[in-house]
């Protein structure tokens, strides 16, 4: 009975050192701890292994196309708040949405080879997919 | 304080009860073969010897386990992270959902 609790005991640690190893080799904390402080670039670098030149050419695409963002955004309020028609708010909507899937895009081609695809397949879907509440949390800085 | 009566019989049939049980020759041989045979238990680690695959299927079956779950536990939260992460950038990315100051 003494042997049959050790050996229970024994497989126990077992299955609790099973489950630190593993857990532990396919965490990934460096990317957690990125979209846990909201910081959009340093998840960029983590997910998609950036280099620094790649990093830095990511970055600055992310800095220009922010003044565009910036703009369209005016553009889109503005018309919100002077009452214009659904059409013009829709085709201003439309110029924002080919804006973002062309930088999209690019970032793509900066990525290294296959991750540019994943990126492609992780935003493009979401790119349709947005509601109105809820501002964004994550910070791209330039 | 006393409760029995003067006529109680009790304790005259306490007082002459005896316990006579049949003499078991082996007795005395029974308890040392216990005491013996708890001595000779083996060791954990003649256990092990002597239940080899078993001790080695429950020792197999723990890891995997534990593996399988350790592992699952990890991608469901750096997958549920991602998502989060992702539906946040591509949002602050879009000029739709901005609100000017």
């Amino acid at each position: 009975m003494k042997n049959l609790l050790i050996t229970l005991a024994v497989a126990l640690a077992a299955c609790g050192a099973a489950f630190g190893v593993f857990y532990a080799m396919n965490d990934q904390p460096a990317l957690r701890q990125a979209a846990h402080e909201g910081d959009a670039m340093a998840w960029l670098r983590e997910e998609f292994h950036l280099n620094d030149t790649q990093f830095a050419a990511v970055k600055k695409l992310h800095a220009d196309y922010n003044v565009v963002c910036a703009e369209h955004c005016t553009a889109i309020a503005a018309a919100k708040k002077r009452g214009a028609s659904a059409t013009e708010i829709a085709a201003l909507e439309k110029t924002c949405v080919d804006a973002m899937t062309t930088h999209f895009r690019r970032v793509a081609a900066l990525l290294p080879p296959g991750q540019g695809e994943r990126y492609l397949a992780m935003v493009l879907p979401r790119v349709n997919d947005y509601d109105h509440n809820g501002a964004p949390t994550v910070q791209v800085k330039s | 304080m006393n409760t029995s009566k003067p006529d109680d019989p009790l304790p005259r049939t306490l007082a002459d009860w005896r316990v006579t049980p049949p003499r078991d020759p082996h007795f005395r041989t029974a308890v040392w073969s216990r005491i013996e045979a708890d001595r000779r238990a083996p060791s954990w680690a003649g256990y092990v010897r002597m239940h080899a695959s078993l001790v080695a299927g429950a020792l197999a079956i723990a890891v995997a386990a534990g593996g399988l779950i350790g592992r699952d536990q990890a991608r469901a939260r750096v997958d549920a992270e991602r998502a989060t992460m992702v539906s946040s950038y591509v949002q602050s990315l879009d000029a739709r959902t901005m609100r000017m100051p």
